[in-house]
């Protein structure tokens, strides 16, 4: 491995010698108890080359990079890091690398200087060199004037960049980052990648996990990993080049005709609703598709989204479900109705007067950022929680006062598992049937049924803790769905699940909604919105604009907008009228 | 070892404790709210026993000693019926804790020279009570002045140490003991796991820090605040408690200083051994309060215990510090007599900081 000149990891410079590797892996993997999270990893990343690791939640990204910092022994394989073995030499690894865990690593009640001061004395930073390091660092994060803040009184993003300059304050030559930027706002993003840009150039190397696809096209290679085991290495350019021909822009004037042929064909992996007559689809093998539905259909430059999606086909399980009808029309039944709610913590408004109607078989996407009221006004719905003003009606039932009859005709997957992860799937299940009061006689036939329309196998045995993220996904599903509801509530289902399980989750809910649910979702992923009905835009708990993506579209005066834009718009139209009222 | 490092380590955790308020309030007020409560409530004093007295005789000497009783003030009249069973049914209903029957002819058969027997029936539900409750009977009754009553030998008992048997001077100093084990391993051990539960532990594994760096740097912050609640309980032992103090105060501190040592290194100790705040709360109760309630002789003294729980008190440092503060507070003991104890703790904190630094692993798993 050693001799092999780095082919791919050079797109910037170009030298004869080769550098030296600052990792070399060979077949590394961990095994927790019974469970293997992560298998079969080689990888040799060179000095001064910036790394990146993607994968969705659970693909052993975290894994992967505890066991390069040398705090996590591996089960399997071989590693060196700067030269030193992690499982003999761990020590001197730990002493050595930058390492930034997931979430916030720092001490909330200490100071930015303290932390930094902190950092600098466990990591024998000289006295002389450390005043001039610190001011440098803290002016590159935009941090000198909060020196003397409480960590925990900082926002998401300063509060990562000050993780990281507390990594950068020993000047290691390597940097290992763990999802540096989850949980951040795009502008201190933006400015943590300059950061990482100046660590770069100062001959740093650096290893970072992420689930953003988009990241990844800033590294100079990139690992795909997917439920612990490699799907492709190699530069972005490269991994396009692999997917090409195999991603093409579909447009048509019958929507629902051409859905319905791209969910029938075997050749389809993954398609996308970019704006209204515009879809976007990833095939399992290049080869030129026919969709008699489609007007035109061209080849398209792939995304790292893309690529992801394609890397994974050979592995994702054929468990696409029965495609049932796709061809629904919402009934003029209405089951969800909610008449000027408002719900206040305090002072604190957490919806504000949000009316909204939901007929049978129809899917309302609710969008917003964190904090918009998306997880409380569904809590309202759900009876979970007493609105403080405004009424609403659940499938006829009010549910301030009726909240028990509500609770048993819906369901209703939260934000967090709400499994019993110490328990199988089959006992999950089997709770779930009893405490909804299916009569004993139908439990096994009831949960055959939900696990068939959550495609969900339950052969799958084994405790629920040790299922995929995508599979515990399924699981709840089914088991919000075995007594039949007549109205689903799902509070950003997808959110850390692969683009490919995602996809497959979303003609679930539609056929779900075929057979004539009203399902309720909210997502942060705003290119799911294609897969609902109507939209219901929300910012700072106020619904700002709902409706189909087409009058919302029209409403701007926008014409095969992508679903950002209509989402920017609205909001920048929101923030207009605010400015004018103040 | 490097000073630097550990002296880094270190600040971090006094700035955290200092501006944690729930980590102060536990450390400052919670040891004086348990010796106020210990103090107060916890006593073995007999005082004001309910007493009912059937008095067949009524004669004047009969009288004089139910006079006697009552006016000890360990006694107070719950009743005088005329009839025996009245009297055993309040024994019966817990409204007697002792009943005097008096029998008729008592006053007769004192002037007359002879043996004039008297019924003392003693409630033994408490036994600890009805031992003191029958010995303050008997005491009564041999100091009634009547000389048929002459004993063949007249021992000269005299109580040593704590002569009016006072159960707060006792009990006092060895709460000093069961606090300092109470609180200081708590405060250690959840500090330790809480920075496994966020995740901040992560990047000091990821640092050139050692385990026996990690181990000393956090040891000498709890033991400082440990320090600081060995002081806070001796004031309110000696300035709101009133125990008297027979020996040196400044051994008392510094075997006391040695102590504290101990108890934070068995804290340490736990924090390696869990990952999860509760899981560290309920081990160090399991580990420090229960059997320093039980096994240190704080309360029940260990050489009344079977041989095997002896044994199993020895291991157990809170006995040592209980036999050493006893010893100086109560005995006015100096090192010479006291030195085996200290022995014991010295070599039972350097065993547990050296199996907290060998279990200590600065990995995830």
């Amino acid at each position: 491995m050693k001799n092999r000149p780095g082919r791919t990891g050079f797109r910037f410079q170009s030298r004869r010698v080769p550098l030296p590797l600052v990792i070399e892996a060979e077949g590394l993997g961990r095994r927790f108890g019974a469970r293997t999270v992560l298998e079969g990893v080689s990888i040799g990343v060179r000095q001064g080359e910036v790394f990146g690791v993607v994968g969705p939640d659970g693909a052993g990204k975290t894994t992967l990079l505890q066991i390069l910092a040398g705090i996590l022994r591996p089960s399997f394989g071989a590693c060196r890091v700067l030269g030193e073995d992690v499982r003999r030499r761990a020590d001197r690894v730990q002493a050595k690398v930058g390492y930034m865990s997931q979430g916030f690593s720092l001490y909330d009640q200490l100071t930015v200087a303290e932390n930094i001061s902190f950092a600098a004395g466990i990591r024998d930073v000289p006295k002389a060199a450390f005043a001039a390091r610190k001011t440098q660092l803290l002016n590159m994060a935009g941090l000198e004037r909060f020196e003397a803040r409480r960590e925990g009184a900082l926002s998401g993003g300063m509060r990562k960049k000050l993780a990281l300059c507390a990594n950068l304050i020993h000047e290691p030559p390597l940097l290992i980052l763990d999802e540096p930027s989850l949980g951040v706002d795009p502008l201190s993003r933006r400015e943590l990648w300059r950061m990482l840009e100046g660590a770069k150039a100062a001959g740093r190397s650096i290893i970072f996990a992420t689930s953003y696809m988009d990241e990844a096209d800033g590294s100079d290679r990139v690992l795909l990993l997917r439920d612990g085991r490699p799907l492709a290495i190699g530069s972005p350019a490269e991994l396009r080049t692999s997917a090409r021909q195999r991603v093409y822009r579909v447009t048509t004037a019958d929507p629902t005709a051409l859905e319905n042929q791209l969910t029938d064909s075997a050749a389809v992996l993954s398609f996308q609703k970019r704006t209204l007559g515009e879809y976007r689809v990833q095939l399992s093998e290049a080869a030129q598709p026919h969709f008699p539905a489609a007007k035109t259909a061209e080849i398209a430059e792939p995304t790292m989204e893309d690529v992801f999606t394609v890397a994974s086909a050979p592995l994702g399980r054929s468990s696409s479900p029965s495609a049932a009808s796709q061809n629904r029309a919402p009934s003029s039944e209405i089951l969800v109705a909610a008449q000027a709610i408002t719900q206040r913590f305090g002072d604190f408004v957490a919806v504000d007067d949000v009316s909204l109607e939901i007929k049978a078989g129809e899917v309302l996407g609710l969008l917003g950022p964190n904090g918009a009221g998306k997880t409380t006004l569904i809590r309202i719905l759900c009876g979970l929680l007493s609105p403080t003003e405004g009424r609403a009606q659940v499938a006829g039932f009010d549910v301030a006062r009726q909240s028990d009859q509500v609770r048993a005709t819906i369901g209703y997957v939260s934000q967090k598992f709400s499994l019993f992860t110490d328990l199988t799937s089959q006992e999950n299940l089997s709770f779930f049937t009893r405490a909804y009061g299916v009569a004993p006689a139908e439990v096994t036939s009831r949960i055959a049924w939900a696990c068939e329309r959550a495609g969900f196998h339950l052969g799958e045995e084994g405790l629920v803790r040790n299922l995929s993220s995508a599979l515990r996904q399924r699981l709840a599903l089914a088991c919000a769905i075995v007594h039949r509801p007549r109205v689903l509530f799902l509070d950003e289902p997808t959110s850390g699940v692969d683009p490919l399980s995602r996809f497959r989750f979303w003609r679930l809910i539609s056929t779900l909604a075929a057979e004539g649910v009203a399902v309720i979702v909210s997502t942060h992923y705003l290119e799911e919105a294609t897969y609902c009905d109507r939209l219901g835009l929300m910012m700072d708990g106020r619904m700002i604009a709902l409706g189909s993506l087409a009058m919302l579209e029209a409403e701007l005066g926008l014409k095969g907008a992508r679903v950002e834009d209509v989402f920017m718009g609205f909001i920048d139209r929101e923030r207009k009228k605010l400015t004018r009222a103040a | 070892m490097k000073p630097a490092r550990m002296f880094a380590f270190a600040r971090k955790e006094v700035l955290e404790i200092i501006r944690d308020p729930i980590t102060v309030w536990i450390a400052l007020f919670m040891p004086l709210m348990m010796l106020f409560l210990f103090g107060v409530a916890l006593s073995f004093d007999v005082k004001d026993a309910p007493l009912v007295i059937v008095d067949h005789d009524k004669s004047a000497a009969s009288r004089a000693l139910s006079a006697q009783f009552l006016n000890t003030g360990y006694f107070r009249l719950a009743d005088a019926p005329e009839d025996e069973r009245v009297a055993e049914h309040a024994l019966m209903q817990g409204k007697a804790r002792a009943v005097l029957v008096i029998p008729p002819n008592f006053g007769r058969r004192l002037t007359q020279g002879e043996t004039a027997p008297v019924q003392f029936l003693v409630d033994g539900t408490y036994a600890s009570t009805a031992a003191i409750v029958s010995a303050y009977g008997r005491a009564i009754m041999h100091a009634f002045p009547k000389g048929t009553l002459d004993l063949p030998i007249q021992p000269q008992v005299r109580v040593w140490y704590n002569p009016q048997l006072r159960s707060r001077d006792f009990i006092v100093p060895g709460l000093f003991a069961v606090i300092l084990m109470a609180f200081p391993p708590l405060l250690t051990a959840l500090a330790v796991t809480r920075e496994k539960e966020l995740g901040t532990i992560a990047q000091i594994y990821a640092s050139p820090l050692t385990k026996a760096e990690f181990v000393i740097a956090k040891l000498l912050p709890y033991a400082a605040i440990a320090f600081l609640q060995l002081l806070i309980v001796l004031a309110g032992g000696f300035l709101l408690f009133q125990v008297p103090m027979h020996g040196s105060l400044a051994l008392l501190i510094a075997l006391g200083l040695i102590y504290v040592l101990t108890t934070v290194s068995i804290g340490l100790l736990v924090s390696t051994l869990v990952r999860t705040q509760v899981a560290a709360m309920l081990v160090t109760l399991i580990l420090t309060l229960m059997p320093s309630f039980l096994f240190s002789g704080f309360i029940y003294p260990i050489f009344t215990m079977p041989t095997f729980f002896q044994g199993y008190s020895a291991r157990i440092p809170t006995m040592y510090f209980v036999n050493i503060s006893r010893g100086i507070v109560m005995r006015g003991a100096g090192l010479p007599e006291l030195w085996t104890n200290v022995a014991v703790l010295v070599v039972y904190t350097a065993v547990v900081l050296i199996l907290a630094t060998l279990l200590l692993k600065k990995r995830i798993a």
